[in-house]
């Protein structure tokens, strides 16, 4: 039997895009017994489903070795991968911000420097406004990085924002509003075209039930 | 004793699997009448920087010749195939069919990636029809399906149908790139909110935003595409796609073939017609190409031309395990005795006439290096033919080659 292949990034979206899914009357048993396997089935749907690191996700789907991937659209932006991206599925509603010390001055007059996980998402972001950065890569706490002087401002995604108040921080700018996306291989989209668009009339169906 | 020395067994497989697929595709390409081209390894930095749009400048690898010219390594075998032929033929109309096999190279921003890759590809210098455009698409079917893929999918699309759709909004250079990318990912829930914010005529705002989901049967998406098509020349182009389809069809590749009008293609140069294709358990497009009619002008003549390429290493990935060979390399090995060389050497020459992969070995080496062969002659006092232990003895070279053949059909 041939699966379509489904990745989804462990933790809080994976369980979010799973509540949706059941509602289309896709179901992992393995999932809801909280096994620790990393690759599910649904068999009546022929689907298999793969758990991996967020950071990973992309390099799956655009490598083929998932179909369809679902995934924050702030790593989409961050890597740019060659895929579709064809349904928001209006889960995980986040900003992109610029947060900071309410006091911190951005001038063109000396380079600003900004801790993130985003470098991307940054760099384009400031090169647009015309100001000079030094960007700092760090994989998590970024709001650490202000506190300890190690940064002038970050660029993260704050929901709602508890974080950043807790450590003193305010947001001083709004980057993007960003949401969980639904994508696709290229050459899946190609060769198992009614699979997939199976697939995504169902999701989609379920988002338009819901509004 | 030279095992420590040896290649990687993979390296070695890989090589027979390389050179296979390249004789495949070479011997596809001439049944459409193409005649091989090689063109040189170094190429000016100047023709690249000519050809706008077609190779990020940073991905070309740049060397500096003695008289402090840049150069950089081949980095597409179009462009300077087409130079050439530009140069050559200046108002010549006979039609020219070229294909290359070659490595070219490129660096792309993820180091893993190798900047060296074998190229196959053919360009046909030929008007512009829907016989040669879908001449083309047939040929690139028919390799794909000698190399023994079984799920080929070729997208067709159309350069000029965007680009005729757009030409009458003042977009940016940023805002070109930000739509282009909307509608290469498909991603119709940006591309409507995008397409708001610019003061555009409703009827073409809607074409815009339909674009990305004109895909699939070409039948039905060409129909679903007539009320978008909203001068006379997107209209003719549809039909051209259309035409095309059908001829594809005639070839017996129809199902092979679906239309998707928001394919945009990263090579600059690409003028109508434009195709990708892609195959089982792959994740890339494993073939690209389409028709490049501007290209000769930068070279200062008219020169249509359609032409497609794929790169063979990802062939050979896409096809998996299903080329491996089971053939052993060395199929008769000589093990003579120190005074039989010069018949061990007359043997050898006799059956490598006759095509059949032989060694020779003197005895005494004969222990410590071992090959790995199907049939074994031993030449010392007597002359013995050895084949999966039977062991028999000849007199003659027809002799011999009658056991060979004897133990051919025990096979």
């Amino acid at each position: 039997m041939d699966y379509l292949t489904l990745a989804l990034p462990t933790g809080r979206t994976s369980k979010q895009a799973i509540a949706l899914l059941e509602k289309s009357g896709i179901v992992f048993p393995d999932f809801q017994n909280n096994s620790r396997k990393l690759v599910m089935y649904d068999e009546t749907n022929s689907i298999k489903l793969i758990l991996v690191k967020t950071a990973d996700l992309l390099t799956y789907v655009e490598k083929g070795a998932a179909d369809i991937g679902i995934i924050g659209k702030d790593t989409i932006m961050e890597m740019q991968p060659d895929v579709y991206e064809l349904v928001d599925l209006d889960l995980g509603k986040c900003d992109v911000v610029v947060a900071g010390f309410p006091d911190t001055v951005i001038s063109k007059d000396v380079p600003l420097t900004v801790a993130t996980k985003y470098p991307m998402i940054t760099k384009a972001f400031f090169d647009e406004k015309g100001l000079r950065t030094d960007i700092i890569k760090l994989n998590g706490s970024i709001e650490l990085a202000p506190l300890i002087g190690l940064s002038d401002v970050i660029v993260d995604i704050v929901e709602t924002g508890t974080t950043l108040k807790e450590n003193g921080l305010v947001v001083l700018d709004t980057i993007v509003a960003i949401s969980t996306r639904l994508i696709v291989n290229k050459a899946s989209f190609a060769t198992k075209t009614s699979k997939v668009e199976g697939f995504i009339q169902r999701v989609k169906g379920i988002l338009e039930g819901s509004q | 004793m030279y095992t420590d020395y040896m290649m990687n067994p993979k390296d070695v497989k890989d090589y027979e699997k390389y050179e296979r697929t390249i004789k495949t595709i070479q011997k596809r390409f001439k049944t459409y009448g193409y005649q091989r081209v090689k063109t040189s390894t170094f190429e000016s930095y100047d023709l690249y920087s000519q050809v706008g749009g077609a190779i990020n400048q940073k991905e070309m690898i740049k060397v500096i010749a003695r008289s402090g010219e840049v150069l950089v390594l081949r980095p597409d075998g179009t462009i300077p195939i087409t130079k050439q032929v530009a140069e050559n033929n200046e108002g010549v109309k006979t039609e020219t069919r070229y294909f290359y096999i070659q490595d070219i190279f490129r660096q792309s921003a993820l180091s893993e990636e190798s900047i060296e890759t074998t190229q196959a590809g053919i360009e046909c210098f030929a008007e512009g029809t829907p016989e040669t455009d879908a001449e083309v698409i047939a040929l690139a079917i028919h390799t794909l399906r000698d190399l023994g893929f079984s799920d080929i999918k070729i997208e067709m699309g159309h350069a000029g149908f965007f680009q005729a759709l757009i030409q009458k909004v003042q977009f940016t250079s940023t805002e070109l790139d930000q739509l282009k990318n909307l509608v290469k990912a498909k991603n119709i829930v940006e591309l409507q909110p995008f397409l708001e914010s610019f003061t555009i005529d409703e009827a073409l705002k809607k074409a815009i935003g339909q674009i990305p989901m004109l895909y699939g049967n070409p039948v039905d998406v060409i129909q679903q595409a007539r009320p978008i098509a909203i001068t006379p020349a997107l209209n003719k182009t549809l039909d051209y796609l259309l035409e095309v389809y059908e001829i594809l069809e005639l070839y017996g590749v129809g199902n092979n073939v679906v239309v998707d009008l928001g394919l945009i293609n990263q090579m600059g140069y690409y003028s109508d017609v434009i195709f990708q294709g892609f195959v089982e358990k792959f994740g890339k497009p494993v073939l690209m190409g389409g028709r490049y009619d501007q290209l000769g002008e930068k070279f200062g003549a008219t020169l249509p031309a359609i032409g497609f390429a794929c790169e063979i290493e990802s062939l050979i990935q896409a096809l998996g395990s299903s080329v491996v060979s089971t053939k052993p390399l060395i199929e008769i090995i000589i093990i003579y005795d120190a005074n039989k060389l010069e018949d061990s050497i007359n043997l050898a020459n006799e059956l490598r006439e006759r095509h059949y992969r032989v060694l020779t070995c003197p005895f005494e080496k004969s222990l410590e290096n071992k090959q790995e062969s199907l049939y074994e002659i031993k030449l010392g006092h007597e002359q013995l033919f050895e084949y999966r232990r039977s062991v028999q003895s000849f007199s003659s070279i027809h002799e011999l080659l009658k056991l060979i053949d004897g133990a051919k059909g025990g096979v």
